[in-house]
């Protein structure tokens, strides 16, 4: 406790000494977070892409939630037998949402970014598994572009163009 | 315990309080030739943050959004940051800044080049802040030097010169008995000031200020001349004996030119992958790229044979060819018709079939459509070079809907060919924007022949039998889709090929670009 008290005053202190720039202006941000259900897209038995809900605690401001829903995503479903739709080493770097209503998503980790070895149908259904996740849940998105490691990219793995933003492609959707 | 936790809290809330502390500066004036704007500023760590609110609408944009996530609009240029990390977006580009911004009395704040980068791409100006006299200031942007790339290559008894620059620029191409002159618009930044190559048709290369002159062997050698984006790159390809090319037009490479007589005369195959690039691989190691080139050298002879029309692969060993060389090397050859074959790949167990792809909609949106317009306008004649804008992107649509339309039926007649021959399980017509058939000049489809990830189809593609099968199949396709494509177009009676004097089966220059 002792310890605490001393930190505590040294850290007082330091918080003192920046005072004496006058004015001193307190960002006054509020980051609302509340417990939200959203459907996150997975592969089906039949190949294509279905929902699965899943609630989560996300920043009530739109573009604030982007990166953890797609964090989630990309972590996989909870059911092991459903394939993951990325490789394992994939990572959020960042997202944004756009004025015009595209969503950036930028993508990372040593396997998409050293090239990834993988079918059409895999490609087809990581890309638009975003695409749809981002679209279904928050309805200012209607495109949503993607890169790779903060660049432009051509494809994720030579096949589904992502050098332009994508809207949903309801042929992949299995029937609700 | 309880007391532990309430002093770490209060730790953490001072700590908080030290970050994100400001201190308010007097405002700047920001100068545009719409007037001039006043800027607010605060300061951290003496480094100035100014307001996104001030500082965009003064640039004639907007803000929208709220803490943490903002966006930020000027014309048709798009950005956005968040108050929780330094990295920040303009169009498609990430901006690192030295801090993340911060949020003042819920204003956000941030450093200047967030606003640089994104009044650059919009107003075509740069940005910049004299702390001396606290002004912003907008100027227009410099002529930067650009600093091009050669490489010379030889393939096939045709020269490729290619010239590879970091970002698009203006140019003519003019060509003066044995010199071909390529005039850039911006100052060239030169990377040797003249160099000669031991190749059949090109003698030296040499730059003089912002002219790169290519000195041929002989006056004949002339060629064709294109543009690839993704690096931006001009290519020509030169041979003796060719017409010489018009400026910032593309000959044909050949002396024929199919596409101007109806029908369907050249079929360009495309195996999918290449070098590096392996594809999906299957369960027992087989590499896509091997067994897509496998099919793809059987169904070219069976075409041939068959059709009697020339056939050009977009790859004939393992090599890497870009997405985009593989339609440009169609349209360049003036194709009648653009085959992808593919395997397909899925980690759910005993996915297996066969299904068939051409572009959708989606993908041709304005950048795709704009990228294959450039293109178009590459292999269009003088008339459509001086067509506005605005009409050839408009013709371009037009021709976009026929090639979908088109498209749609080739993926069609080889899906049901895939389905009553090869006896693999049907998986449909689908539409994807898939990168190979954006841009592609001509009806175009990629077929997923099977899934390599089936242990049982990957046996199945290491055999001889099976890859002629179903080169037979898509050959069987390809037949039905030209009479019914005959039919449908009144051609009735087959022509006479084109391509029977020369070999039928022609192998396009892979580009394997040698940097001097």
């Amino acid at each position: 406790m002792r310890v605490l008290c001393l930190m505590l005053s040294a850290v007082c202190v330091l918080a003192s000494c920046r005072g004496r720039e006058t004015p001193q202006l307190t960002t006054t941000a509020v980051n609302r977070v509340s417990v939200r259900s959203v459907n996150l897209f997975f592969e089906t038995p039949q190949l294509l892409l279905g929902p699965e809900q899943r609630n989560l605690s996300l920043p009530e401001n739109e573009a604030g939630a982007l990166t953890p829903v797609v964090r989630e995503l990309i972590r996989g479903s909870v059911n092991a037998a459903v394939p993951r739709s990325f490789p394992p080493d994939s990572i959020v770097r960042a997202t944004y949402l756009m004025a015009n209503g595209t969503a950036v998503v930028d993508l990372g980790g040593a396997t998409l970014v050293n090239g990834w070895s993988a079918g059409s149908h895999e490609e087809l259904i990581a890309t638009f598994s975003i695409v749809q996740t981002l679209t279904a849940n928050f309805p200012s998105i209607k495109r949503v572009r993607i890169l790779v490691n903060g660049q432009a990219a051509e494809t994720l793995a030579g096949h589904v163009a992502i050098d332009r933003s994508l809207s949903p492609l309801p042929s992949l959707l299995a029937n609700p | 315990m309880k007391r532990v936790k309430v002093a770490s809290a209060l730790m953490v809330a001072a700590v908080s309080s030290i970050v994100w502390a400001a201190t308010a500066a007097s405002p700047v004036n920001l100068i545009t030739p719409a007037g001039t704007f006043p800027v607010r500023v605060v300061e951290e760590n003496a480094q100035p943050f100014f307001s996104a609110e001030d500082l965009i609408k003064g640039l004639g944009g907007t803000v929208a959004g709220t803490a943490p996530a903002y966006s930020a609009t000027i014309g048709s240029v798009e950005g956005a940051f968040g108050t929780d990390s330094k990295l920040t977006i303009v169009s498609d580009t990430m901006v690192e800044l030295a801090s993340a911004p911060i949020v003042v009395d819920g204003t956000p704040f941030l450093p200047l080049q967030f606003f640089q980068a994104i009044s650059r791409p919009a107003l075509r100006q740069t940005l910049s802040f004299t702390a001396a006299d606290r002004t912003l200031r907008l100027q227009p942007i410099a002529n930067e030097p650009i600093a091009p790339k050669i490489s010379v290559v030889n393939l096939q008894g045709m020269s490729k010169v290619v010239i590879q620059l970091a970002a698009a620029a203006d140019y003519s191409i003019a060509k003066d008995a044995a010199t071909y002159t390529i005039r850039f618009k911006a100052p060239v930044q030169a990377p040797f000031a003249e160099q000669g190559y031991d190749d059949p048709h090109v003698a030296r290369v040499l730059f003089l200020g912002s002219d790169l002159k290519i000195q041929l062997t002989a006056p004949d050698v002339a060629g064709s001349a294109y543009r690839l984006d993704n690096p931006f790159r001009i290519v020509l390809d030169l041979q003796k004996g060719v017409a010489p090319i018009q400026e910032g037009l593309v000959a044909p490479p050949r002396s024929e030119q199919p596409r101007d007589l109806p029908g369907i005369r050249t079929i360009v195959i495309d195996p999918g992958h290449g070098g590096k690039d392996v594809g999906a691989t299957g369960p027992n190691g087989l590499f896509e790229k091997d067994a897509t080139l496998a099919i793809a050298q059987k169904l070219s002879p069976m075409l041939s044979r068959k059709l009697n029309v020339r056939v050009i692969l977009t790859r004939t060993d393992d090599s890497a060819v870009s997405l985009d060389e593989r339609t440009s090397i169609g349209n360049q050859y003036k194709g009648d018709l653009f085959l992808s074959i593919h395997l397909n790949a899925a980690k759910t167990r005993g996915a297996r079939g066969s299904e068939t792809y051409f572009l959708s909609l989606e993908a041709s949106d304005e950048l795709a459509r704009k990228a294959a317009e450039r293109e178009n306008q590459q292999v269009a004649g003088p008339a459509a070079a001086a067509a506005s804008s605005d009409l050839r992107l408009i013709l371009w649509d037009l021709a976009q809907q026929d090639y979908l339309k088109e498209s749609s039926h080739l993926a069609e007649v080889v899906q049901v060919e895939m389905d009553r021959a090869s006896g693999l399980q049907n998986r449909g017509v689908k539409q994807a924007p898939f990168k190979v058939l954006v841009g592609a000049t001509m009806p175009a489809a990629l077929v997923e022949v099977c899934f390599i990830s089936n242990e049982e189809d990957e046996l199945k593609l290491r055999s001889q039998e099976f890859q002629t099968a179903i080169a037979a199949t898509l050959a069987s396709a390809i037949e039905r889709y030209k009479k019914e494509y005959d039919a449908r177009n009144g051609l009735g009676a087959p022509a006479a090929p084109v391509a029977a004097k020369a070999a039928p089966v022609v192998a396009p220059p892979v580009v394997t670009p040698v940097t001097q």
